[in-house]
């Protein structure tokens, strides 16, 4: 190795300097979904967010659907992992050494917050639990997110996020009716506890202001997801019904998925009070329907909802999903294209607002991602940063931040403590 | 103390998105006040479900679940009045939050300009389906519309039904899960910057960016070949099977296969060829879910789960709200909170998303429908009971 100096790209640049969360410093240990979600949204919002992976400890979204290409750089070449890492740092520390915790703890002392999304018992035999990081920075929030907690009679149980949906009975309310429960199409476990736990980390941080004190929050992410179905957790205690799925349906509303005029091309429809109901159906040509008897009020229209169903769908099928959608709205009618990902990421509203930025990548190439989605007027966020190749900013962290020699730097690499590429197998 | 003790909120919204912000800014700490339209209220008071199943717009589960921890104040924001106070409020406080569009909050002349002029510090966050600017921002927008332009609608079902929408609000839940994250952000750099600004929160650009793998393998090799509804079932070993006595979720990686083994005492498929590494697998992914059913036809949710935590496999029961309420881990972490409310009686609420032991969120009840407009307009705006009287005869509060 020649002058590592003269190699290291430095990352921080100015272009984060008005962000809400600029001079926040994250100390990353989390993979795969959930706790990268949190630490996204905290790095678009300006955080230094420093990721930690290691050759035998390196996040599995790596080795998801990557672009194909010649090895070796496979490990930097996946959508998944690019998405989700986006506007942070990345290095390489074996946390299971010495002398990576060593150096980990470190950068603890040097850092605002800690995120970990281990399994529940991880974070302890790694001796970084809250206490170790207290002791080397008194004010340090540590952020946790074990599926079910740290504590309990089945904390030690594990569960990714389509489990944690299941755990906390959104799957049991899902499904077409009569039909049993449904999933997610998601893992909506992960992004849920992941905003959930960035907003907790911010909450944390405002009380750290006001009194110096740090604290480790702990988001259990099944405890996280149940909050989303709260009313029926409520509801089941008015009237002991554990809430069966209406599928499309709405309790009050007539509402659908309609078929349109290109196969599996849809367009859903809603319409609350008796006025959107009457916009409904002339927008449909039969305006009369809405003064027929069968369709009074709310009610009545759930009872004969099938064949409200039959003389919407007529009309749909003659129709685009954007037609239909737009001539509803014109009506006044609640009413959105059942958008597939390729007609998303077309979409007028979105291009409109800006939504898509483009990101170019050293081995990944150019690609469109979705922007930040806390909208700011006065500090408006983008991705700054590409997502990290593997051990990308090892130099950068270990040179400037933690002030090693390139002989500490080269040795480390030597003994394996860093790496510059992931060891296969872990996750195949 | 809570984390967010003495940030003061106005609370202009209703529904499911605004008020789940508002709720957990709330339920950790910060003064919200609701400002609830007179004689009405929230839209979510007349949601349901309700007790015995008469509609009561103090018993409404929607509304109970959504409001804990807020103090309501009727206010009739479209009276010059009402506005006037509305403002004075707004001077004494550190956010709003907002789920009207652009061109009606222009109408009531209830802007961000508007509240900045009398709090430049103030944070204006508006939470809505289609965001305030852009071609849909006049829309009108239900959670099956979010969910239909936010890409997840598709995704969802089986590939020879339709797209199914998932339980519950999911939609408006997420929208307002990330403005309660945003405010936050915002309130953060007011505090320090000592301006305010303008926080926007659109549920479709929230659903977008959520949508897993999906949307990005499409971003970087536009191939389709994943963005389809794949029903309940990915894999034989990423997907959800009947049981005795209910259903079990699945989900195992490559890495969880040993792990998997044990918790089906099926030992044997580690020596047997078709299973031998995860692509022998993919390639017999048939009679991988047959041996798959054969397990879970004998088992049940309990017995499930019990060994999947035993063998450290992801293996999970799919839960109903009763298995919630009554779950001896739950219970064991105290998650629920009893709540008493004078109309809709005692019960168990779920706990806050996140824990922080340095300042423990204690949430409070809903309250009822201008419960507290005597203490908020006397204490903050220094009003008179006769003021108060005259407010009221006038139908401003």
């Amino acid at each position: 190795m020649t002058s590592i100096a003269s190699n290291i790209q430095h990352p921080t640049s100015n272009s984060d300097a008005g962000l809400p969360l600029h001079g926040i410093r994250i100390l990353d240990l989390t993979m795969v979904w959930a706790g990268p979600s949190a630490t996204r949204l905290l790095a678009d919002m300006g955080a230094e967010v420093i990721k930690v992976e290691s050759a035998r400890s390196w996040d599995m979204l790596r080795s998801l659907h990557f672009l194909s290409g010649p090895p070796p750089g496979w490990w930097n070449r996946s959508a998944y992992f690019n998405h989700n890492n986006r506007n942070k740092y990345g290095i390489t520390l074996d946390l299971q050494s010495e002398r990576g915790r060593e150096l980990a703890l470190r950068l603890v002392a040097m850092s605002d917050l800690v995120f970990e999304n281990y399994r529940a018992d991880v974070i302890g035999k790694l001796r970084m639990d809250y206490d170790d990081l207290r002791a080397v920075k008194p004010a340090i929030i540590l952020v946790s997110m074990p599926s079910h907690g740290k504590s309990g009679p089945e904390a030690h149980h594990v569960a990714y996020g389509t489990n944690v949906e299941q755990l906390a009975g959104l799957v049991s309310i899902s499904g077409y009716p009569g039909d049993g429960p449904h999933t997610s199409p998601i893992a909506y476990g992960d992004p849920n506890a992941g905003a959930l736990a960035a907003a907790a980390a911010l909450a944390a941080l405002h009380h750290r202001r006001e009194t110096g004190e740090g604290q480790h929050v702990e988001v259990a992410q099944w405890e996280a997801m149940i909050g989303n179905i709260g009313e029926y957790v409520l509801g089941y205690q008015m009237d002991g019904d554990v809430g069966e799925s209406l599928g499309n349906r709405h309790v009050s509303r007539v509402q659908g998925v309609y078929p349109c005029v290109t196969d599996d091309e849809w367009v859903a429809i809603s319409a609350g009070s008796d006025a959107e109901f009457a916009a409904l159906c002339a927008a449909i040509g039969q305006p009369e329907v809405a003064c027929d008897p069968r369709f009074a009020d709310d009610v009545s229209r759930l009872l004969h909802h099938d064949e409200l169903d039959t003389m919407i769908a007529e009309w749909t099928r003659m129709r685009s999903q954007r037609d239909a959608a737009h001539a509803m709205q014109a009506a006044g009618v609640s009413a959105a294209p059942i958008l597939k990902i390729k007609a998303l990421m077309e979409d007028e509203n979105l291009r409109a607002r800006g939504f898509w930025e483009s990101v170019s990548h050293t081995e990944a190439g150019t690609w469109d991602m979705d922007g930040p989605t806390w909208r700011m007027s006065r500090t408006p966020a983008h991705v700054r940063v590409p997502p990290p190749m593997f051990g990308e900013h090892n130099d950068w962290v270990l040179q400037d931040l933690l002030g090693l020699t390139e002989a500490e730097i080269a040795a480390l690499e030597a003994e394996g403590v860093t790496a510059r590429e992931p060891s296969a197998g872990v996750h195949s | 103390m809570m984390a967010l003790d003495g940030l003061r909120v106005i609370d202009l919204t209703s529904g499911v998105s605004g008020p789940w912000c508002t709720k957990l800014l709330a339920d950790y700490g910060a003064d919200v006040i609701k400002i609830e339209a007179p004689g009405i209220g929230d839209d979510a008071r007349g949601h349901g479900r309700f007790p015995d199943g008469v509609p009561h717009r103090e018993k409404s589960a929607l509304f109970l679940w959504l409001n804990t921890s807020k103090r309501s104040v009727t206010l009739d924001i479209a009276t010059a009045t009402g506005r006037a106070l509305l403002l004075r409020l707004v001077a004494q406080s550190d956010a709003v939050v907002t789920d009207q569009s652009a061109s009606e909050l222009v109408r009531l002349r209830l802007t961000h300009y508007d509240f900045a002029a009398v709090n430049p510090r103030i944070i204006t966050t508006s939470v809505l389906a289609f965001g305030q600017r852009g071609p849909y921002a006049d829309w009108r927008a239900t959670n099956l519309t979010s969910y239909a332009v936010g890409g997840h609608h598709y995704l969802c079902g089986d590939g020879d039904r339709e797209p199914l929408q998932n339980g519950g609000y999911q939609a408006l839940y997420a929208a307002g899960t990330w403005a309660f994250g945003a405010t936050l952000a915002a309130l953060w750099d007011a505090h320090r910057s000592g301006a305010g600004q303008q926080v926007e929160v659109a549920g479709q650009e929230v659903m977008a960016s959520i949508l897993e793998i999906m949307l990005p393998d499409y971003a970087y090799r536009k191939s389709e070949a994943l963005t389809v509804r794949r029903g309940n079932m990915s894999t034989a070993v990423v997907g959800i099977y009947p049981v005795l006595d209910g259903h079990v979720g699945v989900h195992a990686m490559p890495k969880n296969w040993p792990q998997l083994l044990g918790a089906l005492d099926a030992h044997w498929m580690a020596t047997d060829e078709r299973f031998a590494d995860d692509r022998a697998r993919r390639g017999n992914d048939d009679e991988l879910m047959a041996q798959m059913y054969i397990w879970s036809a004998g088992v049940t949710k309990r017995e499930a789960y019990e060994r999947g935590g035993r063998f450290r496999a992801p293996i999970s029961p799919v839960n109903t709200v009763a298995d919630l309420l009554e779950s001896e881990h739950l219970n064991a972490r105290n998650f629920f909170h009893e709540i008493e409310h004078p109309a809709a009686g005692t019960m168990r609420y779920p706990g806050p998303p996140a824990r922080m032991p340095a300042t423990p969120p204690t949430p409070r009840r809903a309250p009822l429908l201008g419960e507290h407009n005597a203490e908020v307009l006397a204490d903050l705006l220094g009003l008179t009971p006769g003021d108060l009287a005259k407010l009221t005869a006038a139908g401003v509060t």
